[in-house]
């Protein structure tokens, strides 16, 4: 026996061989293999003996054989051939003549072991419609003759099984034969090799005897199996081991070990390959009847049969279990091993345990079978070889050793193109390569690979993959390898050293200029698809950021909608819908718009260790239409994340999702989704296109006849100055919508706007100029005197310039100046208060460089219906330098009740002499750094403005309200203009502070005073002239005109006189005196009530004498009567 | 003793690999990688077997080449260690092959208790390294 036939089983022991040959030329060969498979159908037969004992029969069909195998026959009977079946087509006498030739010579072939024969001859003698003829003289075999191969014959199927009933019969009639015989008469059994060793030998010795004895009952025992009798064949088989292995006769004791796990097989599982015909054609079962209709439960045999379902309800004692069949198996082996001319029994014996344990479910064991074949040396040829292995792969995948079946599948596929095999495959190799994947964990498509990596054995995949490239490359596909390089270096990255990236890149870029590497499926001729593999690491992408679009471009929504946050100023829940919450998580939060170009910027890293030229780089998108501009970059060696930029301009409106980007490089062109790149977090992202909007320019035109430069502006605080927007439609669409506003202080920056409206829509190209005007509002007050008291101080005890303070007589300034205490009482009060102040003051702090802002708003079609805008932003920086400064401030009562002085300390803080116009008729000039004290008359605070106030006075809340309006009142009349040469502004008095004293001032006196004397008319203006020793009649009335009773009110009268030189004598004893009350006190005073109170005054000295009529309340207030009355005193003479 | 010891993971893939001869060592991956069926089939094997709570971590031979037998242990958390031994090296004893098992799963705990190795990668272990040279032939 040349080579082993790899397909064995132990099924094979118990079948008739038959030998089925194609004949002549007529036939076709897929006729012939039509034929061939009907005859294979009918492969068992059964019958019932004379014993009333039913046999199964079966038959197996082979197309070739060779002779050698024949010599086995008396070794073991199932490899003798014992029928030959000719199938041939004739449409002559010498058609006929030759085949029957054929078969003729064929029969002497195996005359040895042949039972009976048949030759199947179409298109002659059946019937009328076919020529008849006659074979010739020498063709003793059967034929059947049909008319032709297809509907024709169909007694084929019926002729067939009575041949094969023919076959058993003589097999029976040689078996009784055989079991017959005497036992001293038997003769030795040789196998082929032996037929040497036995001469010269004893052959009557009592071993010799046993021997033959022993053989020729496994012999029997073979028969006994083939005919049917599995039981007997059981006993057999066992008397036969045990009286070989008494005399050691090793090979033939392997041969019953071999036999009995076989009976043993055939006994338990007696239907197991009954349906191997299983109905591939249903139209054909009708001529299957013939089989028993159990035959439907077996299976197919690839499936491991669970052994209990299918065990007869009584087995005989002796039929070897599971453990035993698989120990027998493996006693066998060991005897076969010791006989170098039994390596093709060995490894058939081999093949057929591995299935038996296969079937038994014992995969181990079959592993272990397996692994034995590997040790037995037979000299194949490749081909050989490669059936081996195939055989062994195929073994392996069933018992689920997908590492070692896909081992052997790429030791096949290596055979194939070994430098020993003279016809090297290539294309067979790479398929069993490509087959062999799975076994390693591999896949063609990339996107099984789990993302973290570390799946599977890098190593050996790396390898595995190499092969098949180069498999691929040498199939000549090189499409093929361009695409399983790429996909190694996709897959396999991260398992490759820097080394190898270089060098697979490199061998990547040699394969990919035979055939560009393309993202599309290829499909094989098998029709294998190959999914497409991404050089989705060379370039690496580091950082993939989709970028909004420069703030200019940027759309807004024209009416913001108010979110509803809910009453938490934080929360982690979200109000309204959830929906919101799941369909943002890839959505980026702001806009693209439509015609205008987007930018996505990419970190790239070239892991190679030479230039990299990426082209074509576009990005690669879903949803609107995106028309993406192409990029060519070339990445220097190993350089670490170059940023490129990816720009496009989405056509529609709608949402965009941006999935990855595509390159082409190395010659191949990958689609880097973003999903698959381990460094980026986002699958996809998706961005809201909005309608396209126009596009408008916004320029600052500053008077450049003064010294600005750029977009400063530089004045004097109190300056104002013009300039010009200017807004230029850049040809993208008209503007139909403007709208303007700014971020700074509305007093600082002004501008007119009633030309506007007029001049939309805005055409392409047009410009639109709108006037500025900027006025520096700067801070005129010092800051809030820290110590009021301090500072009255030293204007009081410094000169005597303010002449009503000194007038007060010290007792009285000491409650008027000192704050009441509810001003300062506890410190909670006073830190709210100096907080409110700090505020006062920040308001007003010295402003520098201002911003401002200019924020033009604008829009049109398209983007306009969908109510989208754009704004475009300019920024004016106004430098304010200081001109004038007020650093201190007093207020002085005026002649008249109804004005004071509000009296100024104006310093100059420029370095040029300014003129300072405080009333519409004074000015004054300072020269640099110089203060000059002005005073300037206001209207005093009117009661409509502060009346509220004198309600309840002991919060600090209306302290200080009380100071804000009569700051605000003073502003609002009080506007110092300065002039410096060409360059003029104004100062305001904002910010000024006030003490109470001051504000009793400054505001109107609740108090209306009616001053009668000698019942007279009240007239104040001028002196009223009395004389020494008359006695004078003053009624004074003092009218509430709050809304409101004032309470604790004193009044008080009191003479004076004035020298006019800024000191008052009050120390008038010697020369008035007074009748009647000069002080009363009254507890309340009804609103809009009056108190009245007499005295009458006689003066002893001529002289001009005043008369100050003052009233208090509660201690805080003091309000006088404006102007004191005077009195010319004349000597009576 | 040992020419080849390989650490393998829960997944079966590799963690660490180490062999006495460098030009031999894609062999070597092969033949570990084969064995790894006889160690699934024999895990599945013992895992129908219920109510065994306490596996034998010794898988013993798994099979032999002519070169080569091929040792197999399973952690209780699936990490295989698998020592290939050769063949002419016969004087070996079972429980010598296992106490080199014993003394591996020990240097794997202590490389995978360091804080700062990931599990899942692979074991890079100066300590571990050496202990795993210790118990190849030194060729």
């Amino acid at each position: 026996m040349s080579h082993p036939d790899y397909e064995q089983t132990y099924h094979h022991h118990s079948t008739l061989l038959i030998l089925v040959k194609y004949l002549g030329d007529e036939l076709s060969t897929k006729s012939f293999n039509k034929i061939f498979d009907r005859i294979n159908r009918i492969n068992y037969v059964k019958f019932t003996d004379g014993g009333g004992v039913p046999r199964n029969i079966w038959a197996r069909y082979i197309k070739d054989y060779p002779v050698g195998n024949n010599d086995w026959g008396d070794f073991q009977t199932h490899r003798r051939l014992l029928g030959l079946i000719t199938v041939g087509k004739c449409k002559t006498q010498v058609d006929l003549n030759e085949l029957c030739r054929k078969h003729e010579s064929l029969k002497v072939r195996y005359n040895s072991t042949l039972y009976d024969t048949r030759c199947v001859i179409f298109g002659v003698n059946d019937g009328e419609s076919t020529p008849s003829y006659t074979p010739p003289s020498n063709f003793k075999s059967r034929a059947l003759y049909f008319a032709s191969d297809g509907d024709e014959s169909a007694g084929l199927e019926d002729q067939i099984s009575e041949y094969i009933s023919s076959l058993f019969w003589v097999l029976e009639s040689k078996r009784h034969e055989r079991s017959r015989e005497k036992i001293d008469k038997v003769s030795l059994l040789l196998a082929p090799f032996e037929k040497k060793d036995f001469v010269g030998l004893d052959m009557e010795s009592r071993s010799n005897k046993k021997r033959c004895v022993g053989r020729m009952t496994k012999h029997l025992g073979d028969l006994c199996l083939q005919a049917g009798l599995p039981v007997d064949a059981l006993n057999h088989y066992q008397a036969a081991a045990e009286t070989l292995r008494s005399i050691n006769d090793l090979l033939w004791l392997g041969s019953a070990c071999e036999g009995l796990s076989a009976a043993s097989m055939c006994v338990r599982f007696p239907n197991m390959h009954k349906s191997q015909t299983v109905q591939r054609n249903t139209s054909l079962q009708e001529t299957n009847k013939t089989k028993t209709p159990t035959s439907k439960a077996s299976s197919s045999g690839s499936e491991i049969l669970e052994p209990s379902s299918l065990q007869l309800p009584s087995l005989p004692h002796n039929v070897l279990s599971n453990e035993e069949i698989c120990k027998t198996y493996r006693e066998s082996i060991i005897h076969y091993s010791k006989y170098q001319h039994a390596g093709v029994i060995e490894v058939e014996v081999c093949f057929k345990a591995a299935r038996v344990a296969v079937e038994l479910n014992m995969a181990l064991q079959a592993a272990s079978f397996l692994q034995n074949i590997i040790f037995i040396t037979l000299t194949l040829p490749e081909d050989e070889k490669i059936k081996k292995l195939m055989t062994l792969s195929d073994l392996y995948g069933k018992i689920g050793f997908q590492r070692k079946a896909s081992f052997y599948q790429r030791l096949a596929a290596t055979k194939y193109v070994s430098a020993r095999n003279p016809q090297t495959n290539w294309d067979q190799c790479y398929n069993l390569m490509l087959q062999s994947l799975s076994g390693h964990r591999l896949s063609l498509d990339p996107s099984d690979y789990p993302a973290g990596g570390n799946n599977g054995w890098g190593r050996l995949q790396k390898q595995v993959l190499q092969d098949v490239v180069v498999a691929a490359k040498r199939v000549g596909h090189s499409s093929l390898a361009t695409r399983h390089m790429t996909l190694l270096l996709q897959v396999m990255w991260s398992e490759l050293s820097p080394q190898e990236r270089h060098e697979s890149a490199q061998q990547l870029q040699v394969i990919a200029a035979q055939c560009e590497g393309s993202p599309i499926p290829l499909i094989l001729d098998s029709g294998l698809v190959i999914p497409p593999a991404n050089l989705i690491h060379i370039p690496t992408a580091e950082s993939f950021v989709v970028h909004k679009l420069r703030s200019q471009f940027q759309p807004l929504k024209l009416d913001k909608i108010k979110e509803d946050y809910g009453p938490f100023l934080f929360t982690p829940f979200k109000f309204g819908s959830l929906e919101r919450n799941t369909t943002s998580k890839d959505k980026l939060n702001y806009l693209w718009v439509a015609e205008e170009e987007c930018e996505v910027k990419i970190e790239l890293t070239n892991p190679l260790q030479f230039e990299l030229e990426v082209s074509n780089m576009r990005l690669l998108t879903t949803g609107v239409v995106f028309e993406t501009l192409p990029l060519t970059v070339t990445l220097p060696p190993e350089v670490q994340k170059y940023v490129v930029t990816l720009t496009g301009t989405p056509k529609e409106v709608g949402e965009l999702e941006i999935t990855g980007y595509s390159t082409h490089t190395l010659g191949v062109k990958s689609n880097c989704r973003l999903k698959c790149l381990p460094q980026i977090s986002h699958s996809q992202f998706t961005i809201e296109v909005v309608p396209a909007l126009p596009y408008l320019e916004a320029t600052l035109n500053i008077d450049s006849t003064k010294d600005q430069n750029g977009s400063t502006i530089s004045l004097y605080a109190g300056e104002s100055a013009e300039c010009q927007l200017v807004l230029e439609n850049f040809n993208k669409g008209e503007v139909e919508l403007i709208e303007i506003s700014s971020d700074c202080d509305p007093s600082m920056l002004s501008y007119d706007l009633s030309n506007l409206q007029s001049q939309l829509p805005m055409k392409e190209g047009a410009k639109i100029t709108i006037p500025l005007t900027v006025f520096a509002s700067g801070n005129f007050v010092n800051s809030y005197p820290t110590d009021t008291a301090s500072v009255k101080s030293s204007l009081i005890s410094g000169t005597n310039s303010f002449p009503s303070l000194t007038s007060l007589k010290p007792g009285q300034y000491d409650t008027l100046t000192t704050p009441t205490p509810s001003f300062r009482s506890g410190p909670s009060s006073l830190n709210s208060l100096t907080s409110q102040l700090t505020q006062l003051k920040l308001d007003h702090a010295s402003k520098g460089l201002v911003e401002c802002r200019l924020k033009v708003k604008y829009s049109g079609k398209p983007g306009i219906d969908s109510g989208y805008c754009r704004i475009a932003t300019v920024v004016l920086n106004v430098d304010v330098s200081n001109s004038i400064l007020i650093s201190n401030w007093d207020v002085m009562p005026a002649e008249t009740s109804s004005q004071f002085y509000m009296v100024l300390d104006v310093m100059n803080m420029t370095d040029q002499e300014i003129e300072v116009k405080y009333t519409a008729s004074k000015s004054i000039l300072i020269e640099e750094g110089e203060p000059c004290r002005v005073p300037i008359p206001v209207d005093r605070c009117p009661l409509s403005k502060i009346g509220k106030f004198f309600q309840s006075e002991d919060s600090i809340k209306e302290v200080v309200d009380l100071n804000v309006t009569c700051s605000d009142h003073i502003a609002s009349l009080v506007e110092v203009q300065w002039e410096m040469g060409e360059r003029k502004g104004k100062a305001s008095l904002k910010g000024i502070t006030l003490s109470s004293h001051m504000l009793d001032i400054v505001r109107m006196s609740p108090i209306n005073w009616e001053i009668w004397v000698n019942d007279l008319e009240p007239n104040n203006s001028t002196p009223h002239i009395v004389s020494i020793g008359e006695c004078i009649q003053i009624r004074i009335i003092a009218h509430n005109s709050l809304s409101r009773p004032l309470t604790d009110l004193s009044l008080s009268v009191q003479f004076f006189q004035d020298y006019r030189n800024g000191t008052c004598n009050y120390n008038l004893d010697s020369r008035l005196a007074t009748s009647g009350p000069s002080h009363i006190h009254l507890p309340v005073v009804e609103e809009l009530g009056s108190a009245v109170m007499e005295c009458c005054t006689v003066f002893f000295n001529p002289g001009q004498y005043k008369m100050s009529v003052q009233c208090s309340s509660q201690g805080r207030h003091t309000w006088k009567q404006m102007p004191p009355v005077e009195f010319d005193v004349q000597d009576v003479a | 003793m040992a020419v080849c010891i390989a650490i393998i993971g829960k997944e079966n893939a590799p963690k660490y690999v180490a062999c006495t001869e460098k030009d031999q060592e894609l062999d070597f991956h092969y033949k570990v990688h084969s064995s790894l069926d006889i160690i699934e089939e024999k895990l599945s094997a013992t895992s129908l077997t219920k109510g065994t709570d306490l596996r034998e971590q010794c898988l013993g031979l798994l099979y032999a080449t002519e070169e080569h037998k091929i040792y197999g242990y399973v952690t209780n958390t699936k990490i295989k260690i698998v020592i290939v031994i050769d063949a002419n090296h016969t004087g070996l004893r079972d429980n010598e092959i296992r106490a080199m098992f014993r003394k591996l799963h020990g240097a794997y705990a202590d490389a995978v208790c360091n804080p700062f190795y990931i599990p899942g990668d692979p074991i890079t272990s100066k300590k571990f390294c050496e202990t795993v040279h210790g118990l190849l032939v030194k060729s």
